[in-house]
């Protein structure tokens, strides 16, 4: 997956965040017919701009073999009228079952990538939801700079004196030479017409400059968010709300016309869960907890605390829009000692208090079962498509048979130390189901807000349980978008518990 | 006297009765013009209909080709005229800088030339750092329209160097270069503004009137003065109308499809440039005016222009918006209702935008009165400089 990195790499320079906070590329991971497929989707930054698609083809765990075609295309969420033509990925050099491409993406928000595979074993194709939005601010190069104030300089001038000559030379009769009152209209000319150029050089450097601020203006925000902490029925509880006045005041048009902001869609749930809050206690990260509060509001989310110990923590709530728009909300919150915790709110809550920093190899759960981190010998490097993958195995040594949990085999939470790395992972990848299906079973009329999220309600209360850890095995495809200091939890559930394994490592800088 | 690279041959071949014969560099610099007048028309139809762009679409090709063409050329002259060029040739150009020497139109060719060129490193940063400008009116997209202005307003000097030396029976067909040329620079500048004036939507609207009384006389009444056309005005309009006539008739005939998401609006042919604004009609005004004010009255004339102009862009426009915005206009031949793919089909289509308002959002008569004053005086002054421009380019001889 040497491709897959370059991309991410590149990725890394990405300051501010996307749906996820640092982390812009999407990863998805299932099966596309008779193939695996991993894809990554590299945001472009900018909107419009060109997103890099690399395809992983693997059948039986390998390269896939008898691969026909892959093709590659985008689209908006509400584009139904018609998709364009797909493109052809090209294989990658040296990286076998490797395919990438490039596609344009026109519009910001919630787009899709479609990946289609046709080979010797059939056909099958993948909806990838991702996230588009400007992200990061580039600066002029110098050297580009430099050059450009050159030749800058030397139109001026040129310009000036061609007004120059004009004004000398250009009415004269061939032959006649140029009078003192000829050189004299010239000079005044050029001196003119450097004044009427400078004029129009201000006042380019000042457009340029309102571009730049409208442009720093639309670089992606999430919604603000507060959170502080209440007391419900005497028990301690977490409340938190998403603040943004775009959000609170998103069906009130007059407003939202008067402010030029758009129009948020509604929450949809995903896992079923209309938004999943972490809190992780800093600067030790010992304390951990993932949370499933209800709302009444769309505004204010209410969770009982669980017993986490006092000091300040980091609160991030993973919301997903009926436009498939996913993002994670922030914000902190300090915590008293919880005395005397509440019940749950929700049963699939859960936390991890650990005694002391977590190790890079292992990690023992609640249950007394070891949860091992699969990883190779080399370090992780940023931008390098890593291996996540997790051993979940009994106090005897055998593995460890897993439940779905939320509909999946596993969830994960990576963070950068310093916060400015923050990703909920699955087996599936970074995005959200609830995206995917927000993309995929969109129709005609559904337009009509809530029309679409009651839809895809439904479709979860009917969907199976979902997968389980084949083996006491889960792993997650991504890759680390920046060097450092890296915590990461990942759960799990068996026998109906829910088991919370932390790790904590070093990702290297690349030198390439 | 010895004939110029440019000059040579100026008018009939004398050898040939009666073949006209125009010497080539003009040739190609108003081909060259023309190149990027029509490159452009066919690259907003292509943003507009396919969408996907590379540097090598045809369009992209035909812009780049007037560059070279142009810049090749007119290097060329000016290389020749100053290393190779005789005294006579010298005497009939403008110096550069004390040593080089070249016509004045050959050297707004080479400016425009180089500025075409900057422009392309600047628009490719700005595509990397704010995201690609989809969009006419954009910083690196001014830089790269006034470069092809450059050429477009070299090629017309070219043209007009030739009308002012032609002899007495060549003037027509000198004169009709230098409208064909004047022409395309109105076309161009109809293309640059047809973000705010272009549609019938935006017709009732004062923007438009102010716009179009900013950007359209400032050429056309200074390129109308220095022609010697008995109907300066009205033969570049006419010209202007037919060339964007023709694009959108001949783009009209090309199955296309959009390979861009999203695509709200699935269309199935280029869409065409907007039909020609019947600037003709304040064009026949300004002749008149021009005629009767004479030269001399060119404060009084450019006061009568600005209100005139304006007075008559309103009322024709008002009425022709109502019926570009009705089912008749929907057909081939005027090409109403033609929206780009990635358009949301929508009532829009048929109201009016950019209206003079109130604050409580209602049509203000009042607002809009004053928005057509405000035009009115960007009329007069934009006229009055293109008449003191137009004066100084009667007498260019070089």
């Amino acid at each position: 997956m040497k491709a897959l990195g370059t991309v991410a790499l590149l990725a890394a320079i990405v300051l501010v965040s996307s749906a996820h906070i640092g982390s812009p590329d999407a990863w998805y991971e299932g099966n596309t017919g008779p193939y695996h497929v991993i894809v990554q989707v590299a945001t472009p930054g900018v909107v419009p701009g060109v997103a890099t698609v690399y395809a992983r083809i693997l059948s039986d765990g390998r390269p896939a073999n008898g691969v026909d075609e892959v093709t590659i295309q985008a689209n908006k969420f509400d584009a139904l009228a018609a998709s364009p033509p797909p493109e052809i990925a090209s294989p990658v050099a040296g990286d076998a079952g490797t395919y990438s491409g490039q596609l344009w993406i026109m519009t910001g928000g919630s787009n899709s990538v479609t990946v289609t595979v046709r080979g010797s074993l059939g056909a099958g194709t993948a909806v990838v939801p991702v996230v588009v939005v400007a992200s990061r601010r580039l600066e002029l190069d110098p050297k580009l700079g430099a050059v450009l104030v050159a030749v800058g300089v030397f139109l001026f001038l040129g310009l000036v004196t061609i007004v120059g000559a004009a004004v000398r030379e250009s009415s004269l009769t061939p032959g006649v030479a140029p009078d003192a009152r000829q050189r004299w209209k010239a000079r005044v000319a050029m001196a003119a017409s450097t004044a009427v150029l400078a004029l129009a050089l201000f006042g380019g450097s000042r457009w340029w400059n309102n571009e730049d601020t409208s442009f720093n203006h639309s670089i992606y925000k999430p919604l603000a968010a507060t959170a502080t902490t209440e007391f419900v029925a005497g028990k301690p509880a977490l409340d938190l709300k998403i603040s943004d006045s775009a959000w609170i005041r998103r069906n009130d048009s007059t407003w939202l016309r008067a402010h030029r902001a758009n129009q948020w869609t509604p929450l949809i749930p995903d896992h079923g869960k209309l938004i999943h809050v972490f809190m992780i206690r800093v600067p030790d990260l010992l304390a951990f907890a993932h949370l499933h509060p209800p709302t009444r509001d769309s505004v204010s989310f209410v969770s009982s605390l669980p017993p986490l110990p006092a000091g300040r923590y980091r609160v991030y709530g993973d919301i997903v829009h009926e436009s498939g728009f996913n993002e994670t909300i922030s914000t902190a919150i300090d915590v008293a000692t919880v005395k005397e915790a509440g019940a749950p709110t929700d049963p699939d809550d859960a936390f991890l208090v650990a005694s002391s920093a977590p190790k890079d190899a292992r990690s023992v759960l609640a249950d007394g079962s070891v949860m091992s981190f699969d990883r190779p010998a080399a370090k992780f490097v940023a931008g390098r498509s890593a291996s996540l993958r997790f051993l979940v195995t009994a106090a005897d040594g055998k593995p460890l048979a897993l439940e779905p949990y939320m509909g999946m085999a596993g969830h994960a939470v990576v963070t950068r130390d310093d916060g400015s790395v923050f990703v909920h992972l699955h087996p599936s990848g970074t995005i959200s189901m609830a995206s995917q299906m927000a993309v995929t079973m969109r129709q005609p009329g559904d337009s009509v807000s809530g029309r679409l999220g009651k839809r895809i309600m439904a479709s979860e209360a009917m969907a199976p349980a979902g997968t389980t850890g084949q083996n006491g095995v889960v792993s997650f495809p991504y890759a680390f978008p920046q060097p450092g200091m890296y915590h990461m939890w990942v759960q799990v559930k068996h026998a109906g518990r829910v088991l919370t394994g932390a790790f904590a490592f070093e990702v290297e800088r690349s030198n390439s | 006297m010895t004939a110029s690279v440019a000059d040579r041959v100026i008018g009939r071949d004398r050898s040939k009765a009666g073949a006209w014969t125009i010497p080539w560099p003009l040739s190609a610099v108003v081909l060259a013009s023309t190149c990027i007048v029509v490159g452009l028309i066919w690259d907003v139809s292509w943003h507009r209909t396919v969408g996907r762009d590379t540097f090598w679409t045809l369009a992209h090709l035909l812009e780049q080709a007037a560059a070279v063409i142009a810049g090749l050329t007119c290097g060329y002259l000016v290389l020749r005229t100053t290393f190779a060029g005789t005294a006579e040739e010298k005497a009939g150009s403008v110096r550069f800088w004390h040593y080089f020497y070249g016509p004045l139109g050959a050297w707004v060719c080479v400016w425009g030339t180089l500025m075409m060129i900057t422009s392309a490193p600047f628009d490719n940063w700005w595509h990397n750092a704010y995201g690609l400008d989809v969009k006419i009116i954009s910083p690196p997209h001014m830089v790269l329209a006034w470069g092809m202005i450059g050429i477009q307003i070299g090629a017309m000097l070219m043209a007009l160097r030739a009308q002012n030396r032609a002899p007495i029976e060549d003037q027509t067909l000198y004169s009709m270069i230098h409208a064909y040329a004047a022409a395309i620079l109105v076309t161009m500048m109809s293309t640059v503004i047809q973000e705010y004036a272009s549609v019938g939507n935006q017709m009732h609207g004062s923007l438009f009137y102010r716009v179009t009384a900013w950007t359209i006389p400032l050429f056309l009444v200074g390129l109308s003065r220095a022609s010697r056309l008995r109907w300066p005005a009205t033969t570049i309009t006419a010209i202007y109308s037919a060339i964007t006539l023709a694009m959108s008739w001949i783009l009209q005939l090309f199955p296309a499809t959009p390979k861009l998401a999203p695509i709200y609006n699935p269309v199935t042919h280029m869409v065409p440039p907007a039909f020609p604004l019947l600037i003709i009609v304040p064009a026949i005004a300004v002749d008149l005016l021009m005629r009767r004010f004479g030269r001399g009255n060119d404060w009084k004339l450019s006061v009568a222009i600005g209100v005139t102009w304006v007075a008559v862009m309103v009322a024709v426009h008002w009425f022709w918006a109502d019926f570009l915005l009705s089912p008749p206009a929907r057909n081939f031949l005027i090409g109403a209702d033609q929206w780009s793919y990635s358009d949301r089909l929508g009532d829009w289509r048929y109201r009016f935008w950019t209206l003079d308002v109130d604050a409580t959002g209602k049509w203000s008569p009042l607002g809009f009165a004053k928005g057509i004053g405000f035009a009115m005086i960007i009329g007069i002054v934009s006229s009055r400089i293109s008449l003191f421009l137009g004066g100084a380019m009667t007498k260019v001889k070089r």
